[in-house]
């Protein structure tokens, strides 16, 4: 081997073993957290702060004194102690806390959420409203003296999409169907469908939206609850649960499901089982007189059998009224 | 005889105990004490960046070597020789032997026709080509059939029959060569030529050496005072169908060239590997190579070291000699081609238990240097095993098993972030590589787009991905097997090429 790549090896061997045993005490001590004192040749514990914000890149203030970095930022070789830590950004409101730093740990305040001085604001409607509906499409409706108004949450300029004006005065609940095409809402006596997606009859006239009152309650409705299918509403008054059949106009078929013994204290619809949770009570064997329990009621079963009942019913007066 | 076996399996167990033991008390370690792991995968990375950039510094001198060397008209350096030692530029034999088992015609002839090419005196040269018996009669047809081709072009062209099944013999390579180089001792008895005039140099069926290949070994066979104390390594390179080859086995192969040329800059720790070349007075004096292990060409080298009583060197010749890249049809025939050949390479390590043998029977051999060549072989196959293994594997376990507890610790934190900045670093070492496998190449030919550059540039930077494959693994397969003793059997590439349009 020539001398000069004999000495290149050499040095090249050599500075790399220097480099390692140089690099590697540095190396470890920044990664355990150590902080090397050069001037008074000390080594001490230190610890890390991680801060990340929402929105990022706001000021970080350690104990009142500016940070070199913006959100995301890591402070490091901090003595263990008690920080006030500030974060600022122009336009939001600062956040402050008081953060722990322990030896060789990492203190972490994720995402913090920085919230802004003004938020936008804008007016949605240009006329007075009696009541308001939000859809998961991403649709504001509203309803009006002058009609039923559709508006996107993209600023874009309201539509009105029925002339139907004759809204309650009180309206206890709405509800939207799963697939947000219809809209229900209720008081105490009523319940009214506002069909989204109208027929074609109703598109070519104009109309946008079609309202209907479906169903009358001689008793104080409680609740209203879609039924899967989006073809039948439950319907719950303080004195039954009642099935309602959206289709059928005039001779819409209504099945009561259950007749509560008192009047229930609350309720409960859960959608993933089809099942009806309530108060009631109920004399039954082993059971306490007139105390309250809670019921499931399962809607699928129960309500398919009733309709069922209901139906062969029906068929039975039919035949007798043809005799 | 029995404390024979038991100091052989001792040898045998102990690489394969140590890299199990290093990467099990790690992967236990990463569960139990993720914190010292963790310390341990930032030294190792630190360790690796820092030795790939060593061996990469290396790397750029050798290959300013090679290219330096290049430029060298060997046989008018021969010529103005004169008389060395009793040898001289007109009295050097070569002898070629090819040890074949079933390759293809194509592939035999390619490496014939470059000895044709060769500059040197082509009535100095011998041919021996060694077929395997057991390969069947379309391989002794073949070698035949070349036999009338060439038979007058060089001083003589030996073609023997390698029989099957002779007792004490494994099926392995090292078996066929030695078959050889018996047959082609009788040539030399029979032309009274004296047997440290003759060179010779096993090649692999599908080498073919550069014009200047005899004379530049003559040339250091010549000038060298311990000639018989010598093989002579030229640097492998896989440029035969490099162009056609898979990307996978093109950077396999080009780092196993990169490995040889920053070898020649270790000359205490090198060793022969595969192709290679030595008097035939020292192969004939050591007993030829090994008949019954499967890494012939490096236990040559140590069957000579112990001979000599660790007296025996390799010399480095900065000139390549080009060979095949194992490749296949498809990607997954690729790595399973390449996966058995380096694993029969990693199979290697059944040096350190031959050369430890070797030293209970030496006493001449100084206890430091014995100790020392003995290290470099345990340390050489060690990190082979474990390298790939910790970086992709082992390091990132601290942090998956260490729980949140490690995650809130300040080494929990940093641990990706410096072993990212430390694999940047190492990054550049690929541009290294690139830069110098573009200088390696050979001429495009014309069947292959002008674009497949991008590709040989490109491909480098999937080296991680294959290093963390192909890496490690085979060399930890072959341990395991010698640690339980489940000997491997000789893996034959198969070399097949592509035919040019």
């Amino acid at each position: 081997m020539p001398r000069s790549d004999r000495i290149l090896r050499f040095i090249a061997f050599y500075l790399s073993v220097l480099i390692f045993f140089i690099t590697l005490p540095i190396l470890l001590s920044y990664s355990l957290g150590y902080k090397i004192d050069y001037r008074n040749f000390k080594i001490y514990k230190t610890g890390i702060i991680y801060l990340s914000s929402h929105p990022s890149g706001a000021s970080v203030y350690v104990n009142g004194r500016l940070y070199k970095d913006f959100t995301p930022a890591q402070i490091e070789e901090l003595k263990p102690g008690s920080y006030k830590i500030e974060v600022k950004r122009e336009g939001f409101y600062p956040w402050e806390g008081e953060l722990a730093v322990r030896p060789n740990m990492v203190t972490k305040a994720d995402r913090i959420e920085l919230f802004p001085v003004t938020r936008e604001m804008k007016r949605l409607s240009d006329r007075e409203i009696s009541d308001f509906a939000v859809s998961d499409r991403g649709y504001v409706y509203y309803f009006t003296k002058s009609g039923l108004f559709r508006t996107g949450m993209d600023k874009s300029p309201p539509r009105k999409i029925s002339s139907f004006s004759n809204w309650p005065d009180r309206i206890t609940g709405k509800k939207f169907s799963p697939d947000s095409g219809k809209l229900l809402y209720f008081n105490e006596n009523a319940v009214t469908l506002v069909n989204l997606n109208p027929d074609k009859f109703m598109a070519k006239v104009g109309e946008g939206a079609s309202v209907e009152e479906i169903f009358k309650s001689p008793d104080p409705i409680m609740d209203v609850f879609w039924y899967p299918g989006l073809n039948y509403i439950v319907v719950v008054t303080e004195k039954d649960i009642k099935a309602v059949e959206l289709r059928g106009g005039a001779t819409r078929n209504i099945a009561s499901l259950y007749k509560f013994a008192a009047k229930p204290q609350s309720l409960f619809y859960d959608e993933n089982s089809d099942s009806l949770y309530f108060t009631d009570i109920k004399i039954e064997p082993g059971l306490m007189n007139r105390e309250r329990y809670l019921y499931r009621l399962d809607l699928r079963q129960t309500f398919l059998d009733s309709l069922r009942e209901l139906l062969l019913k029906k068929e039975t007066v039919t035949e007798n009224e043809k005799r | 005889m029995k404390r024979d076996r038991f100091y052989k399996r001792l040898f045998e167990i102990i690489p394969g105990l140590l890299t199990w033991s290093t990467l099990i008390t790690l992967c236990v370690l990463a569960f139990v004490k993720p914190v010292w792991t963790a310390i341990f995968v930032i030294t190792f990375d630190l360790y690796w960046v820092i030795r790939i950039s060593y061996l990469t510094t290396l790397l750029v001198v050798a290959h300013r070597r090679l290219e330096k060397e290049k430029k060298i008209d060997w046989l008018k350096k021969c010529e103005s020789l004169g008389h060395i030692d009793g040898l001289e530029y007109g009295n050097v034999y070569h002898a070629v032997i090819f040890p074949a088992y079933k390759e293809g015609l194509d592939i035999l002839t390619a490496s014939v026709m470059a000895l044709e090419h060769a500059n040197y005196p082509k009535d100095k040269i011998i041919v021996v080509l060694s077929v395997e018996e057991r390969a069947g009669p379309e391989a002794c047809e073949n070698a035949q059939i070349l036999r009338q081709k060439y038979g007058d072009t060089f001083f003589q062209f030996i073609v023997t029959r390698h029989p099957d099944n002779i007792p004490g013999e494994a099926r392995v390579k090292g078996a066929n060569a030695t078959w050889g180089a018996r047959v082609l001792k009788d040539f030399l008895d029979s032309k009274y030529v004296d047997y440290e005039h003759v060179v010779i140099s096993c090649f692999d069926a599908d080498t073919c050496v550069e014009k200047d290949y005899f004379g530049c070994l003559a040339y250091h066979y010549i000038t060298n005072p311990s000639r018989t104390q010598s093989s002579y390594q030229p640097i492998p390179v896989y440029n035969n169908n490099v162009w056609h080859a898979r990307s996978v086995a093109r950077i396999l192969e080009l780092s196993s060239s990169f490995m040889q040329m920053i070898e020649t800059m270790r000359l205490e720790k090198f060793v022969t590997f595969s192709s290679h070349s030595m008097s035939f007075r020292t192969l004939v004096d050591v007993d030829y190579w090994p008949v019954d292990m499967i890494s012939d060409d490096s236990v040559i080298y140590w069957k000579c070291f112990l001979y000599f009583n660790g007296g025996y060197t390799v010399i480095p010749m900065y000139i390549t000699v080009s060979m095949d890249v194992a490749t296949g049809k498809t990607i997954l025939e690729t790595i399973a081609k390449q996966y058995k050949q380096k694993r029969r390479w990693a199979w290697g390590v059944e040096n350190f238990a031959y050369l430890m043998l070797g030293y209970m029977k030496d006493n001449k051999i100084p206890l430091r240097k014995k100790i020392r060549r003995a290290f470099h072989i345990l340390e050489r196959h060690y990190t082979w095993a474990v390298w790939a293994i910790i970086i992709t594997f082992i390091a990132p376990l601290p942090l998956i098993f260490g729980g949140g507890l490690f995650r809130q610790t300040a080494i929990g934190y940093n641990l990706p972030s410096v072993s990212a900045v430390l694999f940047n670093v190492s990054l550049f070492t690929i541009f290294t590589c690139i830069f110098i496998s573009m200088k390696l190449l050979p001429p495009r030919p014309k069947d292959v787009k002008p674009e497949k550059r991008l590709v040989m540039i490109a491909q480098w930077f999937v080296s991680p991905l294959v290093a963390a494959l192909l890496g490690s693994t085979p060399a930890v397969d072959a341990q395991t097997r010698l640690m339980l003793g489940k000997y491997m059997h000789f893996y034959v590439t198969e070399k097949t090429r592509k035919k040019a349009k």
